[in-house]
Order: C-alpha cells, then sequence, then structure tokens
C-alpha cells in the first residue's frame, strides 16, 4: 500500500467516512466529520501509524490531504 | 504488567485478528494482547467486533467535565465493545456540573447508566491553583474541609437527580509536586495534601452517597508513567490533557466498570493446578520438581498465588480443577513449604480425571451459583477451547505460556473488578469453609443413626433476633435487594423505607444472624409485619438468605416474630405468597407453618388456634434484643 493509500485508509476509519470520500485534493472542509475534535483524532492517528511526532505548530496546519502529503514526504515517508 | 507495551500492532497480524469469526474470541484476543493498538487499528477492530454480532448490552455514560472530554470517545467506545457492550455516551456542556442536576438536563434525559465526572482539582477551590507550600498545616486543613464541602455540594444533587453510578475523577498533577524531590519529606507536602483529600472524600461518599466511586487517575497514571501519560501539545492547543496510551487505559477502566454493571457478577475463580498454581507436573517431577519458591520461575507462581489471595479479599472465592491424582495435589497443599493456597483458601475442588466442563458443572451444583459466575483459569489451550465450546456462559482465561506472564494474567480482567466491599464479601471463603464442614457433621452424623434433629442439635446454634434495631438499615435493605430464593413477597426496599418501618410504631421490623459452632453467619434474616388493625397484622416481608437454609432458622425467626406480635396484641397474622421466578423453594413454606389459605388466595394464622410457639421448640437458643424505636410501639400499645 502506498503512503497515499494508507493516509486515505487512516483518515476513513478515523473520522468514520468512507475510502471512497477521501481524494488527492479532500480537506477538512469537505468532510463533516473532519471538525476540531475530529483533527485532533486524526493527528492522533498519523502519529501511530506513520511513526511522526508532530509539533503543535504543525496541528492547524495539516488540514488537507496533499499538506498531510507534502508533510511526510519531508520528514522521508513515502 | 506488560513487559511489550511499546510494540506496536502490525498490520499483517491486525489482519490475522479480524480475519476469527467470532466476536468473543477476537474481543478476547485484543483484551489480552499488551501491543499498543492505533486509533484507526482500533477503530477497525471495533467495526469487525460489531460485524460478527451486535454487543450484548448498551452502556450508557454520562460525561461532566471541566476539560475536553468528547476526545475519549472512540477509546471508549473501542475498550466498551472489547467488554460486548454499545457505547451511548452524553458529554454535559464543558464546565457545566450543577446545572446537569435539573430534572430536564441532558444528564438526565440520558438516563445513564455511569455519571462520569472528570474534574480537576481547582474546581473544588482556586486556591488549589497555588503552590501548596504557601499554606501553613493549619490552613491546608481549613482547605481540605472546604474542598470536600465543595465536592459533596456537586455529588449530592447529582445524586438525587440520576440513577446508576456515580463515578468522581481528578486530573492527576501534570507535573510533578510544586517542592520537587523534597516534597515527600516536607511537612506541606503537595502529595500527602492530596492523598489525605482523596481518602476523606472516599470516606465520605462512600457513607453518605449511594452507589458512588472515586475512579483514581493516579492509579492510571501510575500504570503509564507520567511522560507518556499526558501529551502538553494537545492539553495546550485543545484543553485535551491525555496521550493515546493514556486514553486507553482510563477508557480501559471506566469499561470494566461497565462490565460490573451490566454482566453477570463473576463470584468463582476456577484454577488449574499444573502451570498455572506452580511450573511443572506434580504427578510426574513430584513434589519437590515443581516450580515453587524464590528463584525464577518458581517466584513467578508464587507471586500470581499472593495476586490469588487479593482477589479472595475481593470477595470472590477459589475452586480447584485439574486433572491429577487428588493424593499429588493435596500433598503440595499441606507440605510444600513455597505454596501460598493452602486447603483452606479453596472452597471446593475437583482433582480428577473427568473432563473439566463436567467438573465445573458439579461445582456450580455444590456451590449453588451459576455458571456464569465462573471464571476458569488453565494453561492448556486444549482444556480452555473444551470448557469455551461446552459452556460458553464460563469466562476462559488461558495462562500464559511463559512464566513471567503468570502474576498478572487476571489484572485486566473487567469483571474481577468490584465496585463494593462488604464485611461480608470479605468473609465469603470463611462462609463456604462452614457451610461444607457443617455437611461433613451432618454426613458424620446421619452416618451414626443420627436424624436431622441431632444433627441440627449437635450444631450448637445461636440466634440473635433483633427487632426494630437502626444499626443494621443497610444491610437490611440489601438483603430486600438481594434474596431472590427464600423470599415470600420479593418487595424491594432502600435504605429509608427500611427505616421508615423501624421508626413507625405500626410495624415491627425483625432481623436474625445465626452463629453455630463453626461461624456466624452475619444478618441473613428480615421480616416486615406491619399492622392492618388493632388485633391484626400482616407479613409484608419474609425472607432469608440462602446460606443459611436447611438448618430450621426460618421456623425458629417467625415463632419469634410471632410470639413478639402476641405480646403487642396482635391475634391474627396474614400473609402473602407473591411467586416469581425463583423463589418456588417458598411455595409450601406458610402450610407448613400452620397458615390456611384463604378464599382470595393470601394466608393466615389465628393465634389462638396455633399460637406461637416457644423458643424450647427449637434446637437454636434464641436471643432477642430490642432497638429503642420499639419502646413507643410499647407506649402507644399502653395508650390503647
Amino acid at each position: 500500500m502506498d503512503i497515499y493509500d494508507q493516509l486515505r485508509e487512516v483518515i476513513a476509519q478515523t473520522l468514520r467516512t468512507p475510502a471512497s470520500s477521501i481524494g488527492p485534493t479532500t480537506r477538512a472542509a469537505d468532510v463533516p466529520t473532519w471538525d476540531s475534535l475530529g483533527h485532533v483524532n486524526l493527528m492522533m492517528s498519523l502519529e501511530q501509524t506513520f511513526d511522526v511526532q508532530l509539533d503543535v505548530e504543525d496541528l492547524p496546519r495539516l488540514t488537507s490531504v496533499p499538506a498531510i502529503l507534502e508533510y511526510l514526504k519531508a520528514r522521508g515517508i513515502g | 504488567m506488560s513487559t511489550n507495551s511499546n510494540r506496536k500492532l502490525a498490520t499483517e497480524t491486525l489482519e490475522e485478528w479480524v480475519a476469527v469469526e467470532s466476536r468473543d474470541e477476537l474481543a478476547w484476543t485484543v483484551r489480552t494482547s499488551d501491543i499498543e493498538i492505533s486509533l484507526p487499528q482500533a477503530r477497525r477492530i471495533e467495526s469487525r467486533l460489531n460485524q460478527l454480532r451486535g454487543p450484548a448490552h448498551s452502556f450508557r455514560v454520562g460525561v461532566l467535565h471541566t476539560y475536553t472530554s468528547d476526545l475519549l470517545d472512540p477509546w471508549l467506545s473501542f475498550e466498551c465493545a472489547l467488554q460486548d457492550l454499545s457505547f451511548e455516551v452524553y458529554h454535559a456542556p464543558y464546565g457545566l456540573l450543577r446545572q446537569e442536576a435539573h430534572a430536564d438536563s441532558g444528564l438526565v434525559k440520558h438516563a445513564p447508566d455511569l455519571t462520569l465526572l472528570l474534574l480537576q482539582r481547582e474546581d473544588l477551590h482556586p486556591d488549589l491553583a497555588r503552590p501548596m507550600a504557601g499554606f501553613s498545616l493549619k490552613q491546608q486543613e481549613v482547605l481540605r474541609q472546604q474542598a470536600l464541602t465543595e465536592l459533596m455540594e456537586l455529588v449530592n444533587p447529582l445524586r438525587m437527580a440520576v440513577g446508576g453510578m456515580l463515578a468522581v475523577t481528578f486530573l492527576p498533577s501534570m507535573t510533578g509536586p510544586g517542592l520537587g524531590l523534597f516534597d515527600a519529606h516536607s511537612d506541606r507536602s503537595e502529595v500527602r495534601w492530596w492523598s489525605l483529600f482523596k481518602a476523606e472524600a472516599a470516606g465520605l461518599m462512600r457513607d453518605t452517597v449511594r452507589s458512588s466511586l472515586l475512579l483514581d487517575l493516579d492509579e492510571a497514571l501510575a500504570q503509564l508513567g507520567r511522560e507518556r501519560f499526558f501529551d502538553p501539545r494537545f492539553w495546550y492547543s485543545s484543553r485535551f490533557p491525555f496521550s493515546a496510551s493514556a486514553g486507553r487505559e482510563i477508557a480501559r477502566r471506566v469499561a470494566s466498570l461497565g462490565a460490573v454493571i451490566k454482566h453477570p457478577k463473576a463470584k468463582v475463580i476456577v484454577l488449574d493446578a499444573d502451570n498455572t498454581l506452580w511450573g511443572g507436573i506434580v504427578g510426574e517431577d513430584g513434589l519437590h520438581g515443581i516450580a515453587l519458591g524464590p528463584d525464577y520461575p518458581g517466584n513467578a507462581y508464587v507471586a500470581f498465588q499472593r495476586r490469588l489471595l487479593d482477589l479472595q479479599q475481593r470477595g470472590f472465592i477459589l475452586a480447584m480443577c485439574s486433572k491429577n491424582n487428588e493424593a499429588d495435589v493435596d500433598q503440595v497443599l499441606k507440605e510444600h513449604p513455597h505454596q501460598v493456597l493452602r486447603q483452606e483458601h479453596f472452597v471446593a475442588r475437583r482433582v480428577n480425571w473427568l473432563p473439566k466442563a463436567q467438573n465445573l458443572e458439579s461445582l456450580a451444583e455444590e456451590l449453588n451459583v451459576g455458571l456464569d459466575s465462573f471464571v476458569f483459569v488453565d494453561d492448556s489451550q486444549h482444556e480452555c477451547l473444551a470448557v469455551r465450546r461446552a459452556l460458553p456462559q464460563v469466562e476462559v482465561v488461558c495462562t500464559p505460556a511463559r512464566p513471567l506472564g503468570v502474576p498478572g494474567c487476571l489484572d485486566r480482567l473487567a469483571r474481577l473488578e468490584i465496585i463494593s466491599l462488604t464485611d461480608e464479601d470479605r468473609a465469603k471463603t470463611q462462609m463456604y469453609i462452614e457451610e461444607r464442614q457443617r455437611k461433613d457433621l451432618e454426613r458424620d452424623v446421619a452416618q451414626g443413626g443420627g436424624d436431622v434433629e441431632s444433627y441440627l442439635r449437635s450444631l450448637g446454634m445461636k440466634m440473635q433476633v433483633g427487632i426494630d434495631d437502626p444499626r443494621h438499615i443497610a444491610r437490611l435493605a440489601q438483603l430486600t435487594q438481594k434474596t431472590n430464593q427464600f423470599n415470600l413477597t420479593t418487595r424491594r426496599y432502600s435504605d429509608e423505607q427500611i427505616r421508615a418501618y423501624i421508626e413507625s410504631d405500626q410495624a415491627i421490623v425483625a432481623h436474625f444472624s445465626l452463629a453455630d459452632r463453626f461461624g456466624n453467619s452475619g444478618v441473613v434474616g428480615l421480616a416486615v409485619l406491619r399492622r392492618t388493625d388493632k388485633e391484626a397484622a400482616t407479613l409484608d416481608t419474609f425472607l432469608m438468605s440462602c446460606r443459611v437454609i436447611g438448618r430450621g432458622a426460618e421456623s425458629a425467626f417467625l415463632e419469634t416474630l410471632l410470639l413478639e406480635a402476641h405480646g403487642h396484641g396482635v391475634k391474627v397474622i396474614t400473609a402473602e405468597f407473591i411467586p416469581t421466578a425463583k423463589n418456588a423453594l417458598v411455595t409450601e413454606f406458610l402450610p407448613s407453618q400452620g397458615f390456611t389459605q384463604k378464599p382470595d388466595g393470601t394466608w393466615e394464622r389465628m393465634l389462638s388456634d396455633r399460637p406461637a410457639r416457644p423458643p424450647e421448640d427449637f434446637p437454636i437458643d434464641i436471643a432477642i434484643e430490642r432497638g429503642t424505636s420499639n419502646e413507643r410501639m410499647h407506649l402507644r400499645d399502653a395508650q390503647l
């Protein structure tokens, strides 16, 4: 599974939304359960799944699939 | 506890887990594993559990909080699913506490099984956010009293407003104590203040707040360590203090409460012997060849046996079921210098070569408890599987193969948690042992040609009857709540209702305890006799705990009560038998005691025709003690 598919799976499971509704340009505003609480849960899921340690300053920036992918790539993941 | 808690769940393992076709098996695998599970993995497992079978019960939780609590939900939902519960939650608006005690609050409407208070220390007093060392000892004492008052003013209205259980938590300190490493040594220690506060708060709640619990998050913190427990990033950005691990650990504790509340009560722990209580096989390795003693792996088994003594203090009774020669096992129990559990710790044993399921059934019969109250512990996968298949209502625990894992193998079993503890719970093993001694005596007397009467006389029974005695109100109410079999009317009463009857001059509340040469039963019987007329009274309640059945106590108690009533001028006693699914035992009780049935189905005994029998008629020494409120009945009689 490449990193994009893995991310879709993490978002789908954490936010209880079908993976098919997540695309390469999906943003938080497109997913009803990706609210502020869902976002914190998602950040925890990212850390646990990809073994990264997010900085508190990163949290408000990682609110879209492209932003998260770019962040992971910059840390050599995927 | 866990030796591998930092291991993460591999995708392949997760796939193996969710490929299982049984909800119980998947839940059991996940519950007993100490591998770290990520949130998406937890959600995947939860979906799979619910796909295999819907949960057995719903568990309704109302959360009142002064910090972000919603983020616990995924973990709570997951841990509840592992306990076969569906998690139904209501979160009060942030910071609303007392407002939720109103009759039309969201909390009240939610009708929770558990109300969970997630409080911070300073919620009880603003000074608790200031350095404790800044207060003199006198000020610290005043602060503690003020905080206790505040807590009770918060808890009491909530207790009145909702049913179910009420659990209070305090967020542990995110930093070490203010005085740092010197704290414990200081007379102004913050940790000491907090320990005293917790002890006093628990005492107040225990004594005055029904179904309440101080759920100590300091214990959850100790389990993980402060650095793993808190996540400052989410605390400072979202007011959520916990790491994912802490979220799961707290959720596990809350879900355990759900399991204790919703599932059948566990009562008996049935233990295999070889490779469970000691390492090796006594039949092959011999008394001195088994692993049990100060060195590894024997010390792991000693530790496990000590843990079992802890569980006995929680009110669980221990039994043994082992495929072995009885003499070999006896020898270990009697002679092995490092064996912790001796014969007197087991209420019953099955050491033979019969199938274990069959032995468990006969144990259930002997102990007079349901198989759904059994926890069966065995190291053999084969035996565990066989019991799980034959008796799905038995909770099966497979002892870990590595001795290192054995001491903690029951620590995470939710149904071995307790939410109350009485003297009787702690003495339960003793009660069962005494009962077995009575049965042995009865057999001996019978073999010597003696009849039941001579057996009963040989017991040397002493009955203490209390009349209108307010000292046992909680126990008497508990008896009405818990007694199902020997119970004529199955009326359930609260403490307040019992108190009202005791204080009324129109009712007699009698109870008894029974002692014999083997032990004292504690308070085990209750009768409520209500006056319906100047010369008539009705037997509103008559019940007795099963543990004293078969000793003639019920007759002696009834006749003593009737004698008492007669002394108050009562000439006619009416009584009812209200059949339930469980009280067939007393179907014949009233006719056997000289009551005759009236056309309307109720029963009656005229004391003029069938006078109360005197104490000498019974193989029991009867003593009567009258409470103060009974004096009023005398006075009133005198006035009439």
